[in-house]
């Protein structure tokens, strides 16, 4: 249960609001590379942290992201030419640089200037791995550049999908931290998924249906650590790191690549769902990238030309009670994405959680919003740097392994969280 | 009728799930008062612990375990447990733990380890979920900690009072600052 005003405070992002001041203090995904393929090409409309937005990548390949709207008459500049260094508002012929900054007004005279005193807001885009990154805070108070392994390892290493889901970041991202949810909701992916299956930590999975949780702090977030029975003596730990504000990661299956998402708020009543997978030590086979286009693993499909899953609210996300009584899905949705967001989708779009009922067991989802609303009063109220901006606290991995039952994992485990580059990482 | 059937009006289908169509939500008390039983094992839990018993809260009681608590939990009874209340008064384990939704176990030392196997057994035989607080900043207060990250291996407090409830706890939180107590508790509905 959570009282509505914190409910509110954490739910609320757009400019001017706490958790909102916070997002803006990371860099955070704004578009795929891929988004914007070459110089010149045609912009594309971006909405984030409640701001319509444009982005573009101009004669000289560098990227901008700005008001989507022209300062003249609010026209969308989504319309507009990229042409020569800039993008042209095709009604008048204003004409902005990737700044912002306005270096045409064809109907004044140059001489005037008076181009010079019109600037949109805008905020910085770079690249770093299959992803255009921004930061939307104060440039005087930029964080250092991301540092995640996913993004930083070889791009024949690492694939990254994005959707639209249809409901607030929050409940979105509490579903990433909830372990507990795995062994329902998703346990005939263990069977079926080309990216899942076959691991060993999958037959204790399926052996042992109640796991036992530790959940434990981290400098930039939590570690989640859920314990099921192995040999005799042994248990096996799958251990999720979250990281400050949204980013988690899925413990990774045997040889299969690791996986994880960032959930970025579009607006307060819907998010980008961005989904990773990457290996650290070896390229990603042709298979296994043409499964992750197919959907499969945490990614999914999509309607035609767009972001939005091919399993949404307006088909009923393609229930399948044939298959839920065959038991090849707990729930009759196919594919771990849209198993996950039909759910949590369905709690509406911004989920009522003083009506919830948490029991012991989701106490990962305690902590982490105890942790958010401690930094974001501690921003809001003294100015204090969020946990997750901090370079060293981005360098973390998801583990599986299986210990002697003596053997605590945050204390065993210690390395096989951290990221190291060039090192195979820990699973089972 | 045949299963072509689909669903017709709006709020029959996936659809529904706006913020418009949220009001309609059938609003009522969807869950009745729980029995929280909160256990403080050691000094400085208790004092973290007592600092949040006055809030309003919806039926949590919470308890002590006094000195005398290094018990042998298997020479132990649950009766022969010292528990106190926050006034000072004296419980009995079976009187309070009987009927409980769930029992809570705040250590911040890791003493206490046998009073915590005889609560843990009570709540298993009951069929009562136990779960545990490591209150790993109050552990590197005491004086016993580098200031090292929780559950590190520099931090032996910590490693001490998660292992004092590892066996016993469900459900096993490692904290930082005890200001997690009532967040927890108020999520719970304690």
């Amino acid at each position: 249960m959570l009282r509505k005003d914190v409910n509110d405070l954490l739910t609320q992002t757009d400019s001017g609001t706490p958790m909102g001041d916070m997002f803006r203090q990371y860099w955070i995904p704004a578009l795929l590379a891929s988004e914007l393929p070459e110089d010149d090409c045609a912009p594309v409309r971006v909405k984030l942290l409640g701001e319509r937005l444009i982005a573009f990548r101009d004669s000289k390949g560098r990227y901008g992201l700005m008001d989507e709207f022209c300062a003249h008459r609010g026209v969308s500049l989504w319309f507009g030419r990229n042409e020569e260094g800039g993008l042209r508002c095709p009604y008048h012929g204003w004409k902005y640089d990737y700044t912002g900054q306005c270096i045409e007004v064809p109907s004044e005279p140059d001489e005037s200037g008076f181009c010079e005193k019109v600037k949109l807001q805008a905020y910085p885009l770079i690249k770093i791995g299959d992803i255009l990154w921004t930061h939307m805070g104060d440039k005087e108070d930029r964080p250092p550049k991301p540092t995640w392994e996913f993004a930083t390892v070889p791009a024949e290493q690492t694939y990254t999908s994005k959707r639209w889901q249809e409901c607030n970041w929050l409940q979105a991202m509490e579903g990433g931290i909830d372990s507990s949810h795995v062994s329902f909701l998703h346990s005939g992916g263990l069977k079926s998924d080309p990216l899942f299956k076959g691991a060993k930590g999958n037959q204790y999975n399926h052996a042992d249906k109640k796991p036992v949780f530790e959940v434990t702090e981290a400098e930039g977030g939590l570690y989640i650590g859920a314990r099921r029975n192995a040999e005799e003596g042994h248990f096996y730990w799958r251990i999720t790191p979250w990281v400050m504000p949204s980013f988690t990661m899925v413990p990774p299956r045997g040889d299969h690549p690791m996986h994880g998402h960032f959930w970025i708020p579009i607006d307060d009543e819907n998010c980008w769902a961005w989904s990773f997978d990457y290996h650290p030590t070896r390229a990603l086979t042709e298979a296994e990238v043409q499964y992750m286009r197919d959907g499969h693993g945490v990614h999914n499909e999509y309607v035609p030309g767009t972001f939005r899953p091919l399993q949404n609210k307006d088909n009923d996300y393609m229930m399948d009670r044939d298959a839920q009584k065959r038991g090849d899905t707990y729930s009759g949705i196919k594919g771990i994405a849209m198993q996950d967001a039909s759910l949590q989708e369905s709690m509406g779009p911004i989920v009522d959680r003083t009506k919830e009922n948490l029991v012991s067991t989701d106490n990962g989802i305690i902590m982490a919003r105890h942790r958010l609303r401690k930094a974001v009063t501690a921003l809001r109220d003294k100015g204090v740097t969020p946990p997750g901006r901090d370079p060293a606290h981005q360098m973390v991995r998801s583990v599986a392994v299986v210990l002697p039952a003596d053997q605590p994992y945050a204390e065993t485990c210690k390395e096989d969280l951290a990221a190291r580059p060039g090192q195979k990482h820990t699973s089972v | 009728m045949t299963d072509q059937t689909r669903p017709t009006l709006l709020a029959s289908c996936a659809s529904a799930s706006t913020a418009a169509e949220a009001r309609f939500r059938v609003n009522y008390p969807n869950s009745g008062r729980r029995r929280s039983r909160i256990f403080a094992l050691d000094g400085p839990a208790a004092e973290a612990m007592f600092a949040i018993t006055e809030a309003p809260w919806q039926g949590a009681h919470f308890l002590a375990v006094g000195s005398g608590g290094d018990v042998d939990p298997e020479a132990t009874g649950a009766d022969d447990l010292p528990l106190s209340h926050p006034d000072g008064t004296g419980a009995k384990l079976s009187e309070e733990i009987e009927g409980a939704d769930v029992v809570v176990l705040i250590s911040s030392t890791g003493e206490n380890a046998g009073a915590a196997e005889v609560i843990a057994r009570e709540a298993y035989h009951r069929h009562i979920m136990c779960g545990g607080l490591a209150l790993a900043g109050t552990a590197l207060a005491n004086g016993r900690g580098s200031g090292a990250p929780a559950s590190s291996p520099d931090s032996d407090p910590t490693s001490h009072v998660v292992n004092t409830l590892r066996p016993f706890a469900s459900i096993l939180v490692v904290a930082r600052d005890a200001d997690f107590i009532p967040a927890m508790l108020n999520a719970l509905r304690a």
